[in-house]
């Protein structure tokens, strides 16, 4: 059965008003689809909240629309067009690697040989394979020349294949680079191979093979178009090598050097002038990480595209340990880690298209995609004004980089630890149980490929099924994330109040220019995934005056960059992030690859970057648990004059939402507290706290204890709650962090009439306004040291 | 290792009904634990369930900490209508399939049959040296647990 006939993404986030925005559809099954504009104002289909809210609007593009099925050709690769040289008669190949899935399960998804470097289509050309069993293959046409000896997962082999032509004589190397003690020998295997090598137009291909020419319409968006690559490896790939001759085993390891061109006696080392005269190609990935081009330092310059974005800055099979940062040792990181389900770019053909009305309200909407069948999908998108054309003095900044690190996410049944996590089963929704088939679509950060590597890059040019309303996610059995974002757009709808979006690419790529021109900036519930460029923005901003209003919990948490090679395509089109010594990791980054590709910078937290968590808004991450959620109560710090304006209306003793729609509660899931030591300002104000109220599925963080033992739960731990907190910046700035992600989903509880609303309904009104904000009291301007909270010098406040 | 209770012991006999009332419970709640709320609905005051009942928490843990092939789960087959059982494969690219034909009109009932289908699925030494299998020389990415 299908889960989802309709999948569909558009070419941007945010679209100006009067600019074009592009959307791809695939309709897998009806003739047709019909294609509305909507406003969306709130995707949570809890009976106990408002309900799914979203208003049609007029546009050029609703109505009908022709169906087609569109498919992602994911799995990363190299290629080279067919060339003459390529066409040799006899052949050296040879490359290291590094394969992580030589031998798969019969059901697995992409089951079969895989190609390491191939000229091979149907039966006509040569390359080096993993076959069906796990073992090296040497291909010439139709004839198989196999070791028999299974290649060892997550281990460095070297591999080479001759075929001499005139003596049809093709020798297969294997060597594994460790050997242990009952590894049986693994000789090289030779053959006799009557056969002249039949060539076709098919490219030379790294990391898979040519599957097909094909015109049909679905092959359209693979690379190159109409040529459908099969059988993509899952490893590393260091130092490929095509000479166009049957090179000896002494050749083949002066070959090891790669070329060295211009040899004289003053540079370089490698094959001889007479030796270098068979090389086609030799490839250094270690030339170029930071792009997606495969260098070709051989005479002809045959550089490979490089397809579906695999992980480079990766350790090569020479890695010595002394350096960690590819950048000063690149020749150490000459390889590639390519996976089958790496994804870049769905490259589907446009379905529909809008171009904005000038002056287009600036809003979150979608284009809802239905059939008559009953088959249904939705393509967020936000209108952002242009800056210097801002709508409104409120501004939301939607956390489109943590969307695109949460995009597609596959854990609920893939990960069998989710379940301690969330302490109950997991919940699949049908988007999950589509993507669960068609990995194509690529994962999430918070996945590991297909091979069991962590992913590490995000495309947004691809359907991102868990960016939807009415989008349960297994985490919180509720909204999360973009559909959890909107109950704070329902609750600015509710309350009449006139706002912005902006996206964080908006703010990545404009800096402080795309804040500065608003009173107050609003968060989303979860914004954890930030490029440095982004924080520098928000920094710049609440010291000159701007005031934020964090929403959530866990923000400001994981170094993310954008990846260069993509900037041709827009902005933001592939996110990086690396999971690095400490945080909340799904996956670990191996020893040696911490460096994003992308930028060269160090990945990780942004902790360990020297930026502290609770430096940006006033808190930072300290626990997360995900079966329920629990409430606040005020602590004597909220009657502070400095803040007593914020709870207005609410009677000391209230509990502060103990309801909401994620989790029951306004304090749940991932919560932050203030801590002076780790970058909280000295004057930070906590003005309610939900400490002891939560279960045992709530743990502290590890990058808060460095050492394993009992008592880190939220049955036990003083670490473990939520602290709502507000602290002054300079020029009349200021920071409210409400510190929970489950917070905003309080916002909507009996249509906004609670007492959450309440007090974010007095912070915004005091936060928009213009100008600076009233002058704290005289008498709060005083000497703070961060060892001043600490017992016995903690002083009661009046 | 705390053993699971054997079929037909008392010790079973309460889990199983601490554990469904602590569900019952929960209906309502965007979100699950294995605790009593006070008021049916609201998790303002939650107890019982695994916060006072070890044998009742540590076996919940064991159960969660299987590995992903082959564990239970729960399929929402319309959104806020119906759910069903299901079981994942343990293989890229095989989705989970269903196990009963039973269909749910709440997803908080599912959790309590899973835990019953558990209890008899599992041995009452799971875990212990007689269960060692050669797996058991490698993690794989359950993350949480590997």
């Amino acid at each position: 059965m299908s889960w989802m006939k309709l999948t569909g993404y558009a070419d941007k986030f945010g679209v100006h008003p009067g600019d074009t925005i592009k959307f791809y559809v695939n309709c897998d099954g009806p003739d047709k689809f019909d294609a509305q504009l909507v406003k969306m104002i709130h995707g949570d289909t809890n009976p106990r909240g408002p309900g799914v809210i979203e208003h049609d609007l007029d546009a050029s593009f609703n109505g009908s629309h022709k169906g087609m099925k569109q498919v992602i050709h994911s799995g990363s690769y190299g290629f080279v067009e067919d060339k003459p040289q390529f066409r040799v008669n006899s052949f050296t190949i040879q490359c290291w690697v590094w394969p992580t899935t030589p031998k798969t399960h019969p059901k697995y998804w992409k089951h079969g040989a895989q190609g390491l470097v191939t000229k091979w289509h149907n039966g006509n050309g040569y390359g080096i394979f993993i076959n069906e069993e796990g073992c090296a293959e040497l291909r010439v046409n139709g004839e198989k020349l196999t070791t028999s000896a299974p290649l060892r997962d997550h281990a460095w082999h070297f591999l080479a294949a001759t075929f001499d032509a005139n003596t049809g004589e093709a020798i297969l190397y294997h060597e594994p680079q460790v050997v242990y003690a009952l590894d049986p020998e693994v000789p090289p295997v030779k053959a006799t191979i009557k056969e002249n090598i039949k060539h076709d137009g098919s490219p030379v291909v790294i990391a898979g093979y040519t599957g097909e020419h094909s015109n049909d319409a679905v092959a359209a968006s693979s690379v190159p178009a109409g040529i459908v690559i099969s059988g993509h490896y899952n490893g590393k790939i260091d130092s490929p090598r095509i000479c166009d001759r049957a090179l000896s085993r002494a050749e083949i390891e002066t070959m090891k050097l790669g070329a060295q061109r211009g040899l004289t006696e003053r540079r370089n080392a490698g094959p001889t002038g007479e030796l270098s005269k068979c090389i086609v190609a030799a490839w250094d990935f270690s030339d170029g990480i930071n792009t997606i081009v495969g260098k070709d330092h051989g005479p002809y310059v045959f550089d490979a595209q490089i397809v579906n974005c695999p992980t480079r800055a990766m350790t090569g099979h020479n890695f010595t340990g002394q350096n960690f940062d590819w950048k000063h040792a690149p020749q150490e990181y000459g390889a590639i880690h390519f996976h089958d389900d790496d994804v870049d770019d769905a490259r589907w053909q446009v379905s529909f298209e809008w171009e904005v009305p000038e002056n287009y309200e600036s809003d979150s909407y979608c284009a809802k995609l239905t059939t008559p069948d009953g088959d249904e999908d939705y393509i967020p998108f936000w209108v952002v004004p242009r800056v210097g054309q801002e709508q409104a003095k409120i501004a939301v900044m939607i956390p489109t980089i943590s969307y695109m690190a949460y995009a597609n996410e596959h854990l609920a049944n893939n990960a069998g630890g989710a379940e301690l996590l969330v302490y109950r089963v997991p919940i699949m929704q049908h988007q999950n149980m589509f993507l669960a088939e068609h990995r194509e679509y690529g994962g999430s950060i918070y996945d590991t490929h297909t091979d069991g590597s962590g992913l590490c890059l995000s495309s947004r040019l691809r359907p991102i099924l868990s960016i939807r309303p009415q989008y349960d996610h297994f985490l919180m059995q509720a909204p999360w994330q973009y559909p959890a974002d909107l109950h704070l757009i329902y609750w600015l709808n509710q309350m009449g109040y006139k706002y912005d979006v902006i996206t964080d690419e908006d703010v990545n790529y404009d800096g402080l220019a795309r804040i500065e021109n608003y009173n107050v900036i609003i968060t989303g519930s979860h914004p954890e995934h930030n490029s440095g460029p982004q924080l520098d923005a928000l920094h710049d901003y609440t010291q000159r005056g701007g005031r934020l209003m964090y929403m959530g919990a866990d923000a400001w948490y994981w170094v993310h960059s954008y990846h260069p090679a993509y900037d041709d395509l827009g902005r933001g089109i592939v996110t990086e992030m690396r999971r690095c010594e400490s945080g909340i990791r799904t996956w670990r980054a191996d020893p040696g690859e911490y460096y994003h590709q992308g930028t060269g910078e160090l990945g990780g937290m942004w902790r360990y970057r020297g930026r502290y968590l609770h430096s940006v808004a006033g808190t930072g991450m300290s626990s997360e648990g995900f079966d329920i959620s629990s409430y606040y109560s005020r602590t004597p710090e909220s009657n502070d004059p400095r803040v007593a304006w914020a709870f207005e209306g609410i009677e000391y003793d209230e509990k502060l939402g103990n309801f909401g729609l994620v989790g029951g509660g306004a304090a749940g899931t991932e919560l932050d507290i203030v801590d002076t030591m780790l970058g909280s300002p000295p004057h930070t104000l906590v003005v309610a706290t939900s400490a002891g109220r939560h279960t045992e599925g709530y743990l502290l963080v590890m990058e808060d204890f460095g050492f394993n033992q009992q008592g880190l739960d939220g049955t036990q731990h003083p670490r473990v709650r939520s602290d709502i907190a507000y602290h002054e910046t300079p020029n009349g700035g200021a920071c409210f962090a409400f510190s929970s992600i489950a917070f905003c989903g309080s916002l909507p509880w009996n249509n906004g009439d609670n007492n959450i609303s309440k007090l974010v309904g007095n912070v915004l009104d005091r936060f928009s306004q213009d100008g600076p904000l009233p002058d704290a009291p005289k008498d709060s301007i005083i000497h703070r040291g961060r060892a001043d909270y600490d017992p016995p010098m903690n002083k009661q406040r009046k | 290792m705390i053993r699971i209770p054997p079929k037909g012991s008392n010790e079973r006999g309460r889990l199983i009904a601490e554990h469904k009332a602590c569900i019952e419970s929960m209906h309502g709640v965007p979100g699950c634990t294995i605790l009593r709320c006070g008021t049916p609905g609201d998790t303002t005051e939650v107890s019982g369930g695994i916060h006072e009942d070890i044998v009742l928490n540590r076996v919940l843990l064991r159960m969660r900490a299987q590995p992903a092939k082959g564990k239970l789960l729960v399929i929402c087959t319309k959104v806020e209508k119906e759910w069903r059982i299901g079981r994942a494969s343990g293989i890229r690219g095989v989705p989970p399939e269903f196990v009963t034909d039973k269909v749910y009109d709440n997803e908080q009932d599912p959790q309590h049959d899973i835990f019953l289908m558990r209890l008899d699925e599992f041995s009452e030494t799971d875990g212990y040296p007689e269960h060692f299998h050669e797996g058991w020389k490698r993690r794989d990415d359950g993350w949480a647990a590997s």
